[in-house]
Order: C-alpha cells, then sequence, then structure tokens
C-alpha cells in the first residue's frame, strides 16, 4: 500500500450557542492519502484481491491514530472514502465497507454498531463530511453529527482519502429528547 | 493587565480550537530523505472591537489577548509536535470576519504581545512570517512558514493550508500559529551560498 501522506484534525470546542461548554467537545479525524490500488487497470471486475491487499492494513493504520489523537475514549465514530477523479467511488466503498477495514476501530474503540461513511469521488481539495453516529447504538440521537474536511492538495485523480473519524461525546449543548420520549 | 493563561476561554471570547496535521512519507513518488510533520493550530475568539471605529485605540485589548492566543496555540503545536525542539520552522496567520477591519487582525499578530512570545515559545529568532485577510467563514488561507532561526534557509520556504468551516463569523477572528519539524519533502532549489550571481548583465538574454 503506498500511503502519501496523513493528515489528523482535532478540534475541540469551547463555547457554542454563546454558552461555554462544560466539558471541550472533541473530534478528531486521520486520513490516509492513499494510491487507487486499482489505478490504471481500466474496469476491473473483481475488487477482492485488492481489498484483501489494503483494507485490513488501512484500519489497522487509522484505527489507532485516531484514537490516539482524540485522546479520550470515543463515544461516536464514523469513516469515509473520497476518491480521485480518474477512479471509482467503489473503489473507495470497496476499501472502507468490509469487516476487515472497520473491526480494527470496532475493537479499538470497544464499539458495536455500523460505522456511518460518506463515499465521494472529487478533485484535489474537495469538501466532504463524515458523519459520525453512537458506537454502540446508532439510534442515540445525541451523537448524531459530522465533520467537515478538507485536504488542499488531495485526493490527485489516482489517489483515494480514506479517513476515520471519532469523537469523545455528542453535539455540544445537545438538548433534544431521546428518540423513546417521542414513542 | 493579562489575563489568566489557565482559564481563558471567557476572557478571550474562544469558540473553538482546531489542530491540522500533515506527515508526507512519499512525495513525487519517492520517500523525503527525512519525515516531517507541518501543523497549524487556529483559535476563533470574539473580535473585541466590534462595532468601534477606526479611531479605536487597540492597544489595550491587543496586549491582554495576544499572550493568551501565543500561549495556547503553541501549547498544542508543542505537544503535537513532540517538543519546541523538533520545530525548525514557523509562520503566523490570521482572518477577521466580515464587520471587523484588518487592522484587527494584524493587533493580534503583529505586535510583540504575539509575535515575540511565540518566538520565545518555539525557541525561534527570526522574524515571523504571515498571512492575513477578511474573509466569510470556511475560506482557506496558506500560511508560510519559513526557518525559525535562520530566515533565509531556502530549503525551508513552505506553506500549509488553514481551514475553519464554520469560522471566522462576521464578528470574530481565527488567529493561527503554524510549524514545521523540517524543510520541504524534495529540497533541491539551492541556497544562498551556491547561488549564482544573477543580474541582467549576467544574463545572456532577459526574456521580455
Amino acid at each position: 500500500m503506498s500511503v502519501r501522506k496523513i493528515v489528523t484534525v482535532v478540534e475541540e470546542i469551547r463555547a457554542e450557542g454563546g454558552r461555554e461548554v462544560t466539558r471541550p467537545a472533541r473530534v478528531a479525524v486521520v486520513a490516509a492519502v492513499i494510491e487507487n490500488p486499482w489505478a490504471g487497470q481500466g474496469f476491473v471486475e473483481d475488487l477482492g484481491p485488492g481489498i484483501d491487499a489494503h483494507a485490513s492494513d488501512l484500519g489497522a493504520l487509522l484505527a489507532p491514530a485516531v484514537l490516539d489523537a482524540l485522546g479520550e475514549p470515543a463515544e461516536a465514530y464514523g469513516k469515509a472514502a473520497i476518491v480521485g477523479l480518474d477512479g471509482e467511488i467503489e473503489h473507495g466503498s470497496g476499501l472502507i465497507h468490509t469487516l476487515k477495514f472497520g473491526d480494527h476501530f470496532r475493537k479499538a474503540a470497544n464499539a458495536t454498531t455500523l460505522l456511518p461513511a460518506v463515499e465521494k469521488r472529487g478533485p484535489a481539495g474537495v469538501v466532504f463530511d463524515i458523519p459520525l453516529k453512537h458506537i454502540t447504538d446508532a439510534t442515540i440521537r445525541s451523537h448524531h453529527q459530522s465533520f467537515e474536511v478538507r485536504i488542499s492538495d488531495a485526493p490527485h485523480p489516482n489517489e483515494i482519502v480514506i479517513a476515520l473519524a471519532a469523537a469523545a461525546q455528542g453535539r455540544p449543548q445537545q438538548r433534544l429528547a431521546p428518540l423513546t420520549t417521542e414513542q | 493587565m493579562q489575563e489568566s493563561l489557565e482559564q481563558p476561554d471567557e476572557s478571550i471570547g474562544l469558540r473553538k480550537l482546531v489542530l491540522y496535521r500533515d506527515v508526507v512519507f512519499t512525495e513525487a513518488g519517492e520517500t523525503p530523505a527525512r519525515p516531517v510533520q507541518r501543523a497549524s493550530v487556529a483559535a476563533v475568539i470574539r473580535n473585541p472591537w466590534v462595532g468601534s471605529g477606526p479611531s479605536t485605540d487597540l492597544s489595550m485589548e491587543q496586549a491582554r489577548i495576544a499572550p493568551v492566543l501565543a500561549k495556547l496555540l503553541t501549547d498544542r503545536l508543542i505537544a503535537s509536535m513532540g517538543g519546541a525542539d523538533e520545530i525548525e520552522a514557523f509562520g503566523k496567520a490570521a482572518i477577521v470576519g466580515t464587520t471587523g477591519e484588518i487592522e484587527h487582525a494584524g493587533a493580534l499578530i503583529h505586535t510583540p504581545y504575539f509575535g515575540n512570545l511565540v518566538r520565545e515559545f518555539l525557541q525561534g529568532e527570526s522574524i515571523i512570517c504571515f498571512a492575513d485577510t477578511r474573509a466569510e467563514a470556511g475560506e482557506t488561507l496558506i500560511v508560510p512558514l519559513w526557518h525559525k532561526t535562520h530566515a533565509a534557509t531556502r530549503s525551508h520556504y513552505q506553506t500549509i493550508s488553514a481551514r475553519v468551516p464554520d469560522a471566522p463569523r462576521a464578528d470574530e477572528i481565527v488567529v493561527i500559529a503554524a510549524a514545521s519539524t523540517g524543510p520541504r519533502p524534495h529540497p533541491r532549489i539551492g541556497d544562498r551560498m551556491t547561488d549564482p550571481v544573477v543580474t541582467t548583465e549576467t544574463l545572456e538574454a532577459v526574456p521580455s
């Protein structure tokens, strides 16, 4: 697997809605900019061998890195695959929509739910929003959130950006009723 | 009077902090001789001068707020890069929201209350290069970096882009400190010591 660079973003919200956030709200993203394993090969019918070759390595690389960047236990998480213009979205989806990738994050974060995802194709500098949901119960409304990311020079047309996001809490100042009170 | 450096949020109207860091493993298909980290840390604060006119004296607030920002931002840069010793290049920047003046951004980064302290915390000697602008939230600013003790070291001329999607609001300022642990990935454009003398006379022809 050829990694060109790794980007880390950590956001810490101290105030929201004009009020202090009592415990600063932290979200971290770690993204690997990799060469598209299927670049230059035309339409590849069977993506399995490429997925087997790279998905687990990517999960093993990114999962500990994003938890380290967060510096606290994760309560919500999500993932992203942003494919450069010469690739197929199917290439990015192949790398992230497999247990070989996601299980590294689930194990490291003691998580059980599916990882919400964004898959998108675009030029270098494309803005993408990573959705995050609670790590053990995807219906917990307080933890539905998303995080915006942009890498100025990635993905190149023959690259894919693979990212994981982790939040140490739900939204800052979350105060919507839990789902159950409506039922 | 300087505000507490420990609990700065309320006193400087801090909304959020954003760290952006990248590490290049391959560039143009080859591994750089040295692995280099570059990072920026941005603080989003309330513009303390919103609604005031150009005759307003900025000195009191700049002396109160800028040192807090210098400490806050450099603490995070140093932690991210593994120590001030690791940092070789630095830069600074500010983006003022649309109801502020560019002078407000300047007040927070171009005076000794910020610059001298950033230089001291990062153990540098050079003047700190900068970028500033006035913009809507989500503007990308290219932050220049150069060597922290030998500003003319050409291998260390580089930039990092900084962007906070939802800042600055019209009444906010984004203040940024940035650093790198080394040079560009494959520096090979010489230096002042190796340059030939170039003038219009030494060249056979100067494009017109």
